[in-house]
């Protein structure tokens, strides 16, 4: 009977359970996502970037269980005001207490565990198509990541349950104390909105000097180091609540003191319903702005790990190829690449030594960066001196060996680039010299184009050719090809793991806090239903009221957003100091950000009106 | 003869869909409010009285019949089209005030102009002006939280007068009001309609609400059986209303 009763009770009200249904299949779906990465610390730790990689996801299982809890309050907030009135009139009719609390328990419980089962379902789902998806985009394959992976679904489950049941508890806690005419009565309430001044104008400049103090220890990360980890999570944190609930209520109120926009068709209610939910979700909106900071940041870290590895790689090789005495089949795939330099240099090798030809190096002077040397990173001309060695064969490998074989710093920094082997000394050696020397003569070529990453396949097809011939030159397990395509390529499989784990941590935020903005405004919808329903009888068209909702809803999306991609554009310099290039790409995750946010202020909309704007004759 | 606001001709309103258990909630009503008439509809819970006022405030469509307000005849008319006819034409005063918390009271009475951008000092002094003739001149910066139920009733009356509608459609308008209140607010209808011409229909189940107007309709399982028309006092009119409630109720014994 109880179950019937709940039961029956649900069906009465479908439309609401769906939402609420979806909302907690996505959120036990996202967890579930995350977990797939956070538990699998073979995975994590083998494609981690930074050391520290565990522990983000640490921090990030903490932060998320922390957002999902108090989703499933909003849900649950949202659950109870669906079904307040009916217990009311239940308990009106004398059902017990502890009957009807009996009752919100098993119904609590029910939509958890269906919500639990189809969220994990669907959270194997959406992994697999995630990682699918960034692998297909990549380029590359994670080896040792499970979609489906048991400890997470244990996690998972847990989790959930526990939440339920607290919730239950909750709920059962908070119908002891109240009232049944407070049930039957519930709709009624009316909502104050009172502001004070002048300790709003403190409030307001507090916000900005903390914001302020936040955003210059981000920017000064590198000078501030330590201290500037905790003043700017700090400060931005508490700048973007004092924001919340100051400043932007005032933006509103400004627009609403503008008589002319104020009085222009419905906006007076528009502005007046969007004042009365900007006080009301102030602390949720802040926290939205702080997650979507969170999530766009940790989605364009990821992009700007990966794409350092180019970065890297070019300050590292000034040419983005090295190839001695190159084969038939390599001068092949060398004559069919543009490139905007390049030289080859002669040089014999006696195993002790590498004598370059001094007229070879005077004539095709190279290219240097001047990391090397310098702080300062530019790809320069080597004007160095070369060693005017006016000595024979034999007095330069004397004063080799003993040391005194005087080079300018560039120039062996550059010969060493050159070298194939490490245990061969670089000598510079003039025409003369170099004929006396007895073993034969070699070629190296160096080659730069004007852009790396558009010849990639050619690379990779110099790297298999050498490493062929490396493995037939030496009978026992050779060494890697460590050319610059090499050296990118394995940064990159560890940077794409950073990305893959920056996207599920971005992506698993930026939807939990929308669908948590979604429903704290779709639990407050029922209050609205009579408002709307008056401004229909007064005579505003329902094309008129639509546009409000929507213009209000956008403005309260709006809000968090933009101190969301502020955060994260002056928040991505704190990685200036280990990125080149911290802002790289970052409009793929402002706009991966808008993409879902657009989203879910669409779905938010489209339910919300169907909640206050039924679709009925009139 | 003045010329009449609202003519109701033969209309019927039937509830259920085919094969359905059908309702017939109006049965072959016809009647006229004149220009500048206060009038009143009676009867009991379930007698139709407020399918008739959904019907006349073009909330509702009939299913036969049709109804005209100020020479336009709302029956054929679109979704939209009413809407914009309720905006200017009609006057709305609902049992529950039905203001909007988070607006001033100004806000709110001067939303019907703003519908019809009717703004800045034009709306103003329309506001001030309807402010004054009900006594709430003071209460204008207030939000509806801190005002008394009076004020309320008052605001919302003023809502529904602000942009000059043809008549106002009052429904139970002093059922939320305590009895000092209601009387206060009765005086003001009527009032406004014996100093402005104000045309008001007003739909009550409360003879002595009724008893304000000049003349009340009886409705009973929407059938339109009666009608009185006030010749004296409003005491006299009083007891007659309640004699013919009375009657009624013998009727059924």
């Amino acid at each position: 009977m109880l179950v019937k009763l709940a039961w029956n009770g649900m069906k009465s009200k479908r439309k609401d359970y769906i939402v609420l249904l979806t909302g907690l299949v996505m959120a036990i779906a996202i967890f579930y996502m995350f977990q797939t990465l956070a538990l699998n610390k073979g995975f994590t730790s083998d494609y981690a970037m930074i050391n520290s990689m565990q522990l983000i996801f640490n921090v990030g299982s903490v932060l998320l269980a922390a957002v999902t809890f108090f989703y499933i309050l909003y849900t649950n907030t949202f659950l109870l005001s669906l079904r307040q009135k009916e217990y009311g009139v239940f308990m009106l009719l004398g059902a017990k207490k502890r009957y009807i609390k009996n009752l919100m328990f098993v119904e609590n419980m029910l939509i958890g565990i269906i919500a639990l089962i189809i969220g994990v379902a669907v959270g194997i789902g959406l992994s697999a198509l995630v990682a699918r998806l960034i692998m297909g985009q990549m380029n590359v394959s994670l080896d040792g990541y499970q979609s489906f992976y048991t400890p997470s679904m244990l996690v998972t489950f847990g989790f959930f349950l526990f939440l339920f049941f607290v919730t239950s508890i909750w709920n059962h806690v908070r119908l002891s104390k109240i009232e049944v005419l407070d049930l039957v009565n519930a709709d009624a309430k009316a909502d104050k909105t009172v502001m004070k001044e002048k300790a709003n104008i403190i409030t307001i400049i507090a916000g900005i000097i903390s914001l302020m103090i936040g955003y210059v220890s981000l920017i000064f990360m590198e000078q501030l180091r330590e201290i500037g980890v905790f003043s700017s999570a700090i400060m931005t944190t508490l700048g973007t609540y004092l924001i919340f609930s100051s400043f932007i209520p005032m933006i509103v109120k400004c627009l609403k003191y503008n008589r002319k926009w104020n009085e222009k068709g419905i906006q007076s209610f528009t502005f007046s319903q969007l004042m009365f939910r900007v006080h009301s979700l102030k602390k949720l909106l802040a926290t939205v702005a702080m997650l979507i900071a969170l999530g766009a940041g940790a989605i364009s870290g990821g992009l700007a790990f990966k794409n350092n590895g180019e970065i890297t790689v070019d300050r590292t090789m000034v040419y983005d190829t090295t190839i001695h005495t190159p084969s038939a089949e390599e001068e092949n795939i060398i004559d069919k690449i543009p490139f905007i330099e390049e030289s080859e240099y002669r040089y014999k090798a006696d195993g002790e030594f590498d004598y370059f030809l001094k007229e070879d190096l005077e004539d095709q002077r190279p290219l240097i960066n001047t990391e090397m040397v310098r702080e300062s990173t530019e790809v320069k001309r080597l004007e160095a001196a070369l060693p005017d060695e006016k000595d024979s064969l034999r007095d330069v490998q004397d004063k080799a060996r003993n040391g005194s074989f005087e080079m300018e710093h560039e120039w062996s920094l550059f010969l060493n680039t050159l070298q194939d082997t490490y245990t061969n000394q670089p000598l510079i050696v003039s025409q003369n010299v170099y004929e006396d020397i007895e073993s034969e003569e070699q070629t190296v070529f160096v080659g730069k184009t004007d852009d790396f990453m558009a010849y990639t396949d050619q690379w990779a097809a110099l790297d298999e050719i050498k490493q062929e011939q490396m493995d037939t030159e030496t009978a026992e397990e050779s060494y890697g090809v460590t050319s610059k395509y090499a050296m990118y390529k394995s940064y990159d499989t560890v940077a794409t793991g950073t990305v893959f784990m920056g996207f599920f941590l971005g992506v698993a935020f930026l939807a939990m806090m929308a669908s948590c903005l979604m429903f704290k405004v779709l639990s407050g919808a029922n209050q609205d239903i009579s408002r709307y329903e008056m401004l229909r009888k007064i005579g505003v068209k329902k094309k008129l009221l639509e546009r409000s909702v929507y213009k209000e809803l956008f403005l309260v999306f709006l809000f968090p957003a933009i101190l969301g991609v502020t955060h994260v554009l002056i928040g991505m310099n704190m990685f200036s100091f280990i990125i080149y290039e911290p802002y790289y790409r970052i409009w793929v995750s402002i706009a991966l950000f808008i993409l879902i946010y657009a989203l879910y202020y669409l779905l938010t909309v489209k339910m919300y009106k169907e909640m206050v704007l039924p679709d009925k004759d009139v | 003869m003045t010329y009449s606001v609202v003519d109701v001709r033969n209309v019927d309103k039937v509830y259920g869909k085919k094969n359905e258990n059908k309702y017939r909630a109006l049965q072959d009503i016809s009647f006229s409010i004149h220009e500048g008439e206060f009038i009143g509809i009676m009867g009991a819970s379930g007698s139709g009285k407020t399918t008739l006022l959904n019907v006349i405030s073009t909330l509702d469509k009939v299913t036969q019949g049709d109804i005209e307000i100020a020479g336009t005849n709302i029956t054929a008319m679109n979704q939209d089209a009413l809407a914009e006819f309720r905006a200017q034409k009609l006057g709305f005063i609902f049992q529950d005030f039905n203001l909007l918390e988070s607006m001033t009271v100004y806000e709110n009475i001067a939303l019907p102009l703003f519908l019809q951008n009717i703004t800045g000092k034009k709306g103003k002094e329309r506001v001030e002006n309807v402010a004054d003739i009900l006594d709430i001149k003071d209460i204008l910066d207030k939000y509806p939280a801190i005002i008394s139920g009076g004020q309320k009733q008052r605001t919302a009356a003023a809502r529904a007068l602000v942009h000059d509608p043809n008549i106002i459609l009052a429904d139970e308008p002093t059922g939320a009001l305590d009895s000092n209140n209601a009387a206060s607010l009765l005086e003001t209808l009527k009032q406004l309609n014996e100093d402005h011409n104000v045309s008001i229909m007003m739909v009550t189940h409360d003879a002595l609400s009724a008893s304000y107007c000049q003349r009340i309709l009886f409705l009973e399982d929407g059938d339109l059986y009666k009608e009185i028309q006030r010749t004296g006092t409003r005491e006299e009119f009083f007891k007659e209303i309640l004699d013919e409630l009375a009657e009624a109720g013998k009727k059924k014994l």
